[in-house]
Formats: C-alpha cells, structure tokens, sequence
C-alpha cells in the first residue's frame, strides 16, 4: 500500500501538479488505509462522492496547494446531503440540506472530503468516549483516548488515513486531541474562521481550526478556511495573513510568557520536563522567557461549566422531536414527545450538561452564577490583553499529561473536565491557541506544548511553532507498521 | 375606595423587507412556510443575522414615544419549548430594549395625561399555529417577522384611557409608517394588567393579565368587566387570583385561561450570536430628523386652521388623507379643503373602493376646486356635481364648470330682474320680512336659485334681496 498521506501537502502539491500522481491515487489510499484499520475515527465515509470527486479533477488545472488533498471534517460541521451526526443518536439520520462555510470554502479549493470522523457527542467530552458510536481509538496506543472532542479527526490524521483535518474547539477540543496524538492543532482567534454550519455547543468560545501533520499544513489550512462571513456575525473582518509567511521568520528578540500556573505540580513530571527543555531551546535561541503569574487562570473550570454549558443548554434546545433529529415512536401528548425525545436522543454526558446549564440560567441561579462568571471571564480576559502588552506569546503544555486509559475519566463527571485545566482561559479570552508536539513520554506517547499569541496574531504562533519543530525532528508518524 | 392599575403590552409587527434574524421575505400572508430560510427553521449551525432597517424602525418609535434610547444595546435568549418556537429560544431584548422610560401624551373627556412607557424592545414572532384534527400545522412565514413590544407603566386609571393610549399608540406607528398595525390581522396584539387598590395605599393589588385582545374596544370593554369582576370579589372578601384571562366578545367578559405559575423561568441570558449594537448620537439625530409629522402635531395645527373636531378625527384616522392636506393646506382654504376630503371625497372612495393613491389626484387641480368653492364661485351644490366629473376627467375644475355651464351669474342687472320677479310672486314672504322672520330671505333666496338652476352668485343675490324687501 502507498503512504502519500504521511507527507506534507506541499511535497502532495509537488507530486500532483508534476502529474506523478493524481487526486484518485490520494483517495483510494485514504479508502484502502480505512479499510485496513480505520481506529473508529469515522463515522461516515464519503466514499463514492469523493471517488468520483477525485476523477472529476483530474481534467482540472491543478491551481492551488490544497487541490486534490484528501481532508476529514469533524462530524458537528454541516455537510450538504453528507450525514451530520454530532456522535448524537439525536442526529443519526440527519442529512443536512447546506454546507458550512468552511466547506464551501475548502470545495473551492477542490479538497477531498473523505468522511465526517467520531467526536465525543455534541462536542461534550475530552476523550471520544461519549460518542454515540464505537468511540476512536489513538493511533500511538490503541488501549489509550486519543482525546477529544475531536477524537476522529485527531485519529485521522495521526493514523495518516487523511492529509489533514477539521477540528473544533470550545475548551481544548482540537488543541488536546492534537496533544495526545502527536499533531499541530490550532484553535483559531475567535471570529478568524466562520461557525456557520458549526452545529453549536457553546457559541461565544466554538471556534473551528486545523489540525494537521506539522506546522506548514497547519498554516496552508488556516489561511483557507479564514475570513469573514456574512453568515457569522461574529466572524472578524481583519484581513486574513498570509500564514506560510510566518514560517522560519527569526525568533531571536521574541518575548515569551510562561504563566506559573501551567508549569505547577498538578503538571506530569514529563510533560514539564519536556516543555523545559523546549524554553532552554529557545533561549538559546535568543528569545526572552520569563515566568509570570496570571490572574483567574484558576477560574478555568467553573467558568466553563457556566458559560459553555449555560450556551449548550439552549443551543441544544432545537433538538425538540418535531423538526429534526431523533422523534421517538410512541407519545401521548407535547410533553411526552419531548421527553421521550430527548431522552432517547441525547447520551448521558450531554444530558447532565444540559441539566447543569439550564440549572445556572434557572432564575435567581442566573446573578449568583451566570451574571457572575461574564465579568469574571471579562476580567480574565483582560489579565491576558496585560500580558500581551508586554508578550509576544505565552507557552506552556497543552495538557497537564499525555494520553491515557480508556474509562478512567467516566467514573467521574469533574475529572474530565480537569483535562481542559490549560485550555479553557484561551476560549475564555477568545485568544488563538496552538498544540506543538515537542516529543514523547517514556511510553512513546506524544506531548504536546501550548503556544497563544494575542488575537489575530496567529502568524507569531507559527514562527515560533515552525521553529521548534525544525530543530527537535520528531518522528510523528505513528507508523503502525507502514512504510512508503 | 377601590382604584383599578392598569397597564398595557402592545406587540406591533414591523413592516421590513426582510425578517428581523435572516433575508427571508416578511410577507406572512404569502403561501405558507414559502418565505423561509434555513435560519428561520432553527436549522443547526445556522446563525442570526441582524436586519438593520429593522432596528431602525424601532427606534423610530422608541423617538417617537419620548423613550431614553440604550445605546450600546445586546439581545438576549429567551428559552422555552414551544412547538411554534423553532430554536427552543427567542431572540429578544431583555437586559437593554432599545428605547425606556418614555411617556405617550392622550387626550379623555377633554383633559390630556401623560401615560409612561416603560420599554419598548426588538424581537422576532413565532410561527403561526394552525391545530387541526389532524394535528397541528405550523407556518413558517411568521418565525422571524420583527415584532416590538411596547410596554406601559402601570399609570392607566381606567378603560377609557387604556383605548386612548391604544389609540394614540396605534395612529403614531401608522404616521411613523412601521406597521400596518390592523389588530384583526395580527399586526398588532394588545394584553392588559388590570389590578385593584385601596386608593391611600401604595401596595399594587394582585395582577389579572387579559392576553391578546380583538379590538381596541374590547380592550376597554374588557377592562371594564374586569374591574367589576375584582371588585365585586374583594367585596365579597375573595382574593383575587394571579392568572391570565381572554376576552369572550360573545358575552362580553374575561373567561380564565390558565393560572400564573410561580415565575416563569425564561433562563434568560445574552444572544452570544449577535454583536452589541451601538446606536450613535449621530443615528439618533438622524432618526429624528427625519419623522414624520405625527397626529399629536397635526391635531394642533389642524386646531389653529379651524378645521372642526369631527373632521379632525376623520382626517388624523386616514393618513392618506392628512398627508394630501399637509401637501396643499397652505395653497388653499384649509377649512374648505378639510370638509370636502372628508365628506365628498372621503365618500367617493368609499363608494368606489378607492385609495387616494388609485385616484392620483391633481393637487393643483384640487386647490383650484376648494378656491372655487372658498370664493363662492361654486354654490356647494355644484360642488357635489362637479367632483366625481373632475376627478374621473382629470382636467381643471374651471375649465370642467365652464363646460357644465355652472358659471355664476354675476349680472347685476340680471339678477336683479329675478329677485324682483320672486318677490312679486311670494307677497307672504314679504309680511314675514317685515316681522323679521328669517325664513323669509332663506325661501326666497331658494326661489332665486332655484330659478337660476343654482347659477346665481349666492352673495350677491343675498345683498340684492335685502335692498329690494327693505323697499316694503
């Protein structure tokens, strides 16, 4: 079998613009990869369309650097007549009738949808277990989460079943899953990509972004699905960058911020060693790192466990039974056919979301939590413009530890929450977010390292990001026994 | 003594191009559930859009009723379940309405009183229900219509002043040319709180709300049963029940509807879909500038130009009319032009269910037949021949007069030879004269015109009449 889909899209570029290969070679290694081993990261493929996609281009100029690249869409982005599911029983029948704007965006530019992957549903969870199906497992160690939300895409792309993929992150969902499975996971300005066609968990942090195989993907995705929207009318109107532009730009000068908090003891022992021999590189690389504190940042967790679920409990309010989504068989009455509806359709995790949301909007509830929590995210949110003040970036892990067991978090509610420890306060801020691998554990299980920049400032994130990848070399291919 | 509190929540449907949240037409009327988007569904991963004509209409009205205006103003959800209710929420303004703390100043019985507006806000209509037999259909055409809802303070002591207030409500967002505001069709939506109190207390009694009421009127009527129905229970030393009642118009009373639920837990909280909208010193002014007159103003100057109450009321209720006067009022004789658009004019439409904009009158045409009239060059009799020619023909009344040989007779000589000749004939009218009877000079006076084929010129005949009878 082929492994086209372990190299990076421009040397893919190289090879399809020089005719040595075509789309449909791409294609039908991606199908024959699935085939063979697929860690449950899809839940639709889109086997036929793209086939046929893929034959369709090859009487089309090959004009752009993602033409004919084969790409996986996390399964809460709306797909027109491709299954939408959420990992929801709620919407496992649901086939949308529009695509999202980010996949108008990426058909423009002729890439391959290879399937809608596994999530935890609705985008509620840290490690694809609450899909409503056969949950995904991570390519490194298949005894292991691969993270989530976006588990499938995550499994994807480091199973090099796909190029690259679409994530999305409303607490750490594209920067964890990145960080447990050895990829590049950006998680946008928010406002940089539109949400429109992102089916809602918590609107004011969701944000969509790349998740990719090294730094260069990451840039070449980004720039594509960026803009503004006049269906979002909270997409930003700053002019895209032109990201690849970003990459090997010098570092020396740049100031770095490293908040106390993300390098405490609640950390793994490897995981900061690993992120300190990454701040001694780049002081050797000329870069000034201090060591600061940052206000609220403990706030993390209450904070989203109000806002995001508080959104949730509404935004998930339309799956009623009457228009879309799972109707269940048998009713007497309205009421009975919500219910019944509902509690068939929605899994355990976002039911308890759904109670815990509506329960901090339920009167009174909404002053001492709800009220309470936006000025707290407000004045966290200006504890990091502070920073950015004085800060070119702020680096940390993504996660306090690498990937684990399956079943060790379902026990309990809260803990899995905890993953998210060092990755809500950048959805919290609506800053951009990066996870770089910057190497292994003992059990060759990836660690990923957290790199913000102010807003809109994604390009600073790259030049660091390309930086440290060109000098650490890591093997990110997971293999599992494959070779060219 | 008992005094009843009475406040009112009026809902307007705006009038947009578009739907408040999406591009979707706002035509309700249309086929049903063809004016629908994806975002008007609810459908997932869609997103609001914010119609800025519509947030312009309600600030028109926000200005128009005196309201203090928020200017960085947000939206907010509104949660609950509801088949007719798409997203399981509705997009409104709860923390920050576009306009608070306004008054509307109406007139009763001959005073003027100021009622307090509380908030008037933005939001969108559900969609329209229809239950069958077979179960319950839903159109889409309304999800998404702009709505504002105005609400008053509770400053309204009575029915009559309630219909006041509606009806001065109702004319300004007529004038403001936002809504169609017909009651019958929907587009506009009256509920009233009424409760009842000792009069030396400061503590409000318990709130009876009546929803959605028919007519301006059955809002009085209903207004009047219910004071009645409360007093007569706390008389009766009943307690009077938090509840929501209808109007019945068959037996003209309220009939119970449901009992309020301890707070309705609505989990409010801000739309994180739409941005904050700033709403300028600059965007203010503008709006101002640019209102229209409204009936208050017109009320007055009609005042000041004579023009009499009842035509006053019939030309404020049709704004088309009141339009056209403002447009040549200063050209002609207002009184004049105000009696025929109301009377003859008014009639002719109605006779041939007419607009004044299907009749495309000539304003100069129009002022030069109110100045034939006002002179007295055209008895009123002709004037009633010569409208429906005039305005069928669409030429100049002078011209139309002279062809329809309806010139006065304005020889001296002439008509004094036909006042002689009448006196002769009417020896009786002339014993009246003398004893000062008024009857006289008015027969005869008929007797002249009618001789004339009503071509005389009334003035002078008058003047010659007085000079032959004082003869006698």
């Amino acid at each position: 079998m082929t492994n086209y889909l372990s190299k990076s899209i421009k040397e893919l570029h190289e090879l399809l613009k020089s005719k040595s290969i075509k789309p449909i070679d791409l294609v039908e290694e991606a199908f024959a990869k699935i085939e063979e081993h697929d860690y449950h990261a899809f839940i639709t493929l889109n086997k036929e369309e793209a086939l046929k996609e893929a034959k369709e281009l090859e009487n089309l100029e090959v004009d752009n650097l993602l033409f004919g690249i084969p790409i996986a869409i996390k399964d809460n982005i709306v797909t027109k007549n491709l299954r939408t599911t959420c990992a929801s029983h709620m919407l496992d029948d649901f086939d949308p009738i529009y695509d999202a704007t980010v996949i108008k965006k990426i058909k423009e530019r002729h890439m391959i949808i290879i399937g809608k992957t596994n999530m935890d549903e609705f985008a509620m969870g840290s490690t694809g277990e609450t899909s409503y199906f056969p949950y995904a497992v991570n390519p490194w160690n298949e005894t292991k989460v691969p993270g989530g939300s976006s588990s499938g895409s995550a499994a994807a792309v480091s199973g090099r079943l796909v190029s690259l993929a679409l994530g999305s992150d409303t607490g750490g969902s594209i920067r964890q899953p990145s960080s447990f499975c050895g990829l590049v996971g950006l998680k946008p300005t928010y406002g940089r990509v539109s949400r429109y066609g992102l089916i809602a968990f918590a609107s004011s942090l969701d944000q969509i972004g790349p998740m990719t195989q090294n730094v260069e993907d990451n840039a070449i995705l980004l720039e594509a699905i960026s803009g503004s929207d006049e269906n979002d009318l909270t997409s930003s109107d700053t002019p895209v960058g032109h990201y690849i532009d970003a990459l090997g730009k010098d570092v020396c000068g740049l100031k770095i911020a490293v908040p106390n908090y993300y390098m405490s003891d609640t950390v793994d022992r490897e995981v900061k060693h690993k992120v300190e021999e990454v701040i001694a590189l780049l002081e050797k690389a000329g870069c000034v790192i201090d060591y600061i504190d940052i206000p609220y940042l403990e706030y993390a967790i209450p904070l989203y466990q109000i806002i995001a679920l508080g959104e949730a409990s509404s935004n998930l309010a339309r799956f009623d039974g009457i228009k879309f989504g799972h109707v269940t068989d048998e009713f007497s009455d309205l009421e009975e056919l919500y219910k019944k509806s509902r509690a068939e359709g929605f899994g355990r995790e976002v039911k308890r979301r759904i109670m815990i949301g509506s329960y901090v909007l339920s009167g009174e509830n909404a002053n001492i939590y709800y009220h309470k929590a936006l000025v707290l995210r407000n004045e966290m949110t200006k504890a990091f413009r502070e920073v950015f003040t004085k800060y070119d970036l702020i680096i940390g892990p993504t996660n306090t530890n690498v990937a684990y067991d399956f079943g060790v978090k379902s026990d309990d509610a809260l803990k899995s929450f905890y993953d998210d420890l060092l990755t809500i306060p950048v959805n919290m801020a609506g800053l951009p977010g990066m996870s770089l691998p910057i190497g292994f554990n003992h059990e060759h299980l990836p660690i990923g390292m957290h790199i913000i920049s102010s807003y809109f400032m994604e390009e600073k994130i790259y030049t660091l990001a390309s930086y440290i990848e060109k000098e650490l070399k890591l093997d990110l291919d997971p293999k599992g026994g494959r070779t060219c | 003594m008992l005094v009843p509190t009475i406040g009112v929540e009026v809902h307007v449907e705006l009038k947009s191009k578009a739907k408040v949240y999406s591009h979707a037409k706002n035509a309700f009327s249309n086929e049903p559930n063809t004016n629908v988007e994806v975002i008007d569904l609810g459908y997932p991963g869609t997103l609001p859009k914010l119609n800025k004509e519509v947030i312009n209409m309600a600030l028109k009205a926000a200005l128009a009723c005196h309201c203090k205006i928020n200017q960085v103003m947000h939206f907010d959800r509104k949660n609950y379940f509801y088949p007719d209710l798409p997203k399981g929420y509705q997009i409104t303004q709860q923390e920050t309405p576009i306009g608070y703390d306004g008054y509307l100043e109406i007139e009763v019985d001959g005073y003027t009183k100021k009622i307090g507006i509380e908030r008037i806000h933005i939001e969108e209509d559900t969609c329209k229900s229809i239950h069958s037999l077979n179960g319950t259909l839903l159109n889409f055409n309304r999800a998404g219509v702009p709505l504002i809802e105005i609400v008053s303070k509770p400053e309204i002591a009575n029915d009559k002043e309630a219909v006041a207030y509606l009806e001065t409500l109702r004319e300004i967002m007529l004038y403001l040319g936002i809504s169609d505001v017909k009651i019958e069709e929907g587009s506009m939506r009256c509920d009233a709180n009424v409760s009842l109190k000792e009069e030396e207390s400061n503590q409000f009694g318990t709130k009876v709300e009546i929803k959605n009421i028919g007519s301006i009127s059955y809002v009085g009527t209903s207004i009047r049963y219910e004071i009645n129905r409360q007093a007569e229970m706390l008389k009766r030393g009943e307690k009077v029940h938090e509840e929501t009642r209808r109007f019945d118009d068959k037996t003209n009373t309220t009939i119970l509807m449901r009992m309020k639920e301890t707070g309705n837990d609505y989990r409010y909280f801000p739309e994180p879909d739409l941005p904050y909208v700033t709403i300028s010193d600059e965007w203010i002014q503008e709006t101002l500038d640019s209102l229209p007159v409204l009936p208050a103003a017109l009320r007055k100057s009609y005042r000041e130009a004579g023009i009499n109450e009842n035509n006053i009321k019939t030309l404020i209720a049709n704004i088309d009319l009141s339009m056209f006067l403002e447009r040549i009022k200063e050209r002609c004789n207002p009184v004049v032009a105000a009696n025929i658009l109301t009377g003859d004019l008014l009639s002719y439409l109605n006779k041939n269910s007419m607009t004044l904009d299907d009749l495309n009158l000539n304003p100069d045409y129009f002022t030069s037949f109110i100045d034939l009239l006002a002179s007295g060059e055209l008895s009123s009799k002709q004037g009633k021949e010569l409208l429906p020619v005039f305005l069928e023909k669409k030429e100049s009344p002078k011209k139309l007069a002279k062809l329809l040989g309806m010139e006065q007779i304005q020889d001296t000589d002439a008509l004094l030879l036909m006042v002689k000749k009448v006196i002769e004939a009417n020896p009786s009218s002339i014993e009246d004269y003398k004893k000062g009877l008024d009857r006289a000079t008015k027969y005869l006076m008929g007797q002249i015109m009618k001789e004339s084929r009503g071509q005389a010129n009334p003035q002078i005949v008058s003047k010659l009449l007085v000079e032959e009878l004082e003869k006698y």
